[in-house]
């Protein structure tokens, strides 16, 4: 089968050519390797963001009035449109992983600090003073109270970030980094629906995949939650 | 062991002053308070008198602006805040159990802080279940699972994990309603029989404090202290208008509340042995202007018999072989003054029999209670 017509006529055209099953069962090692580029995107992206977040959450938390500028910056990085920062940002770093990973990763820095930040201030008050009172070290509570006490609320965080990745970085495909955006990319040039119909589907289905394990993860990691249900 | 010579402090605050930022006026001013060994000291007042201020300058988490302040002897900035702080017991009301940490991590925390070894501080929780009364079963649970009252006792709990010599409580009871925080406020005085902590205790509950306290401090707005004696010292002799006022218009009643029977000196009452005549019986109630009279034998109160039926038989008739009535009004010698005035205005003899066990004490009437006041 030749796709054509546009781009709209290969997506609306008949059900046969809209998707080609047959084209997709060709392709299981295509599709493994994308998942894994694809993966590998985001888990970069979101560990670095976590770890850039931390930082600047704790220095936040630690200083106060370093938390605005930190969110004004932050919010600042969010809006710029990915394609924008993409261009910005090739005549110093190149098309590749690095242009890449710069833009995924300034889009968690607002919801991971946000997040991060709020889940040590919803540590209650009493926690903090019991906390005190029986000798902590301002590290030592920091480490073994607040930040377990906000994992429900980082989770959360992570799992805004991730989708959001998982979603930008079917785009970052553009620049050649690999992942589900290549089968999006490659149905574009091609006026060919199938591969783009495969790409998104996938990046929605890995979306809620990974949003659902790491639900699962931070039941995990916070049984005394879970056990307030069988009171 | 803590030092029990009256010469010696736990803890002595002299000339401490806190001025926090932004305000003008100090929260306590010039607080000169010394805590024995061993004793529970309540800190009272209304809000803004400081008293919350005061408690956490002790464990330094409030720093004072001026003064010193010593812990055990020694000036409490002579080592770093988090050590002085794993040494003294500190409950707040709110509780604060980590929620993340069963309640056997909650109740390790402190030795966990010190580095004792899994072994020492399971058997150390193992004890303090038994001392704190708490259902062993709960150890496994998270706070959230646990009642209020539970949550007070595993605070204590933790506070005591690793026998701090003094113990730091801020309106420990006010959280939990009035009938569990009266069996708290019971258990807290069982457990002080135990273990002889030196307690600085904060409440606005001057009744709380009453019943608590060996001494109690009453301050007033801005921390100065107006008065610091023991509960009936207090009630015996207010020092200013400020606390007499602030001990209530019932101190006379509450005074009562702490002293007992055994205070005061009692009567012989309207009493015959059963050896005596009617006529004889009939003398003793004339004579005590009562309208009956009580038959005690070897120190036993047999009962009590009306004057209208003695006068209904002949003088010379013995009273061993007469029908009594069972005495109803009868106090222990341990009884509070307060409850023995509510038996002796309820019941119809005007008079309430002292009892140690079966033996007879003698009588209290009102004269008596009222006249326990004057001591």
């Amino acid at each position: 089968m030749t796709p054509t017509g546009t781009v709209t006529g290969a997506i609306i055209g008949n059900a046969r050519s809209f998707i080609w099953w047959e084209w997709i069962f060709r392709r299981p090692g295509e599709i493994w390797q994308r998942t894994v580029e694809h993966v590998q995107m985001t888990v970069v992206a979101v560990g670095i963001g976590l770890a850039i977040s931390t930082v600047l959450s704790l220095i936040a938390v630690r200083y106060r009035w370093t938390y605005a500028p930190i969110t004004w910056i932050g919010s600042l990085l969010y809006t710029i449109p990915s394609l924008a920062l993409f261009v910005a940002l090739i005549p110093y770093t190149g098309l590749g992983f690095v242009t890449a990973q710069i833009a995924l990763v300034s889009y968690t820095i607002l919801i991971l600090v946000r997040n991060i930040v709020a889940g040590i201030d919803g540590v209650p008050a009493a926690v903090r003073e019991a906390a005190d009172g029986m000798g902590y070290t301002r590290a030592r509570r920091l480490w073994s109270v607040e930040l377990p006490l906000a994992l429900p609320t980082i989770v959360a965080g992570v799992r805004i970030a991730s989708v959001t990745v998982i979603g930008l970085v079917t785009i970052t495909a553009l620049i050649g980094n690999g992942g589900y955006g290549t089968f999006i990319n490659d149905g574009l040039n091609r006026q060919f629906s199938t591969p783009i119909v495969l790409g998104a589907t996938l990046s929605v289905a890995l979306a809620v995949l990974v949003d659902a394990a790491l639900v699962l993860f931070e039941r995990w990691l916070t049984p005394w939650a879970r056990r307030r249900s069988t009171l | 062991m803590p030092d029990r010579s009256p010469d010696r402090h736990a803890i002595g605050l002299r000339n401490v002053t806190k001025t926090f930022a932004g305000s003008a006026l100090p929260a306590v001013g010039d607080l000169t308070l010394a805590v024995r060994p061993g004793e529970i000291v309540a800190l009272v007042g209304p809000s803004g008198c400081g008293k919350t201020t005061t408690l956490k300058m002790i464990n330094r988490l409030v720093e004072p602006t001026s003064g010193t302040i010593e812990v055990l002897g020694d000036d409490q900035r002579s080592m770093p805040a988090h050590e002085l702080r794993r040494r003294i017991g500190y409950v707040i009301q709110q509780i604060g159990l980590f929620p993340h940490r069963t309640i056997r991590r909650n109740m390790g925390m402190v030795p966990e802080l010190l580095g004792w070894d899994g072994d020492r501080i399971a058997a150390r929780t193992d004890e303090l279940v038994g001392l704190v009364g708490l259902d062993p079963d709960l150890l496994d649970r998270y706070p959230a699972e646990l009642s209020g009252g539970q949550q007070q006792r595993v605070g204590v709990a933790r506070a005591l994990a690793a026998d701090p010599p003094i113990l730091l409580m801020d309106e420990p009871y006010s959280a939990v309603d009035p009938i569990v925080r009266e069996r708290l406020q019971d258990e807290l005085l069982a457990l002080q029989a135990k273990v002889h902590k030196t307690i600085v205790l904060v409440t606005h509950d001057i009744d709380e404090a009453m019943r608590l306290a060996d001494r109690v401090a009453i301050l007033n707005v801005g921390g100065v202290l107006e008065q610091y004696d023991t509960p009936d010292g207090l009630l015996a002799a207010p020092a200013s208008p400020f606390v007499a006022s602030f001990l209530g218009r019932e101190r006379g009643l509450r005074r009562l509340a702490l002293r007992r029977v055994a205070d005061v000196e009692v009567i012989e009452g309207p009493i015959v042995r059963p050896s005596r005549t009617v006529a004889e019986a009939l003398d003793v109630a004339d004579e005590h202007g009562t309208s009956w009279v009580a038959v005690v034998d070897e120190r036993q109160l047999g009962g009590w018999i009306d004057r209208a039926e003695l006068e209904a038989l002949p003088g010379s008739t013995s009273v061993g072989g007469l029908a009594t009535q069972r005495f109803v009004a009868t106090v222990g010698a341990t009884t509070p003054l307060r409850e023995a005035l509510d038996v002796i205005v309820t019941s119809r003899s005007r008079m309430a029999a002292v009892l140690d066990g079966e033996r007879y004490l003698g009588m209290v009437t009102i004269d008596q209670v009222a006249g326990g006041l004057d001591a």
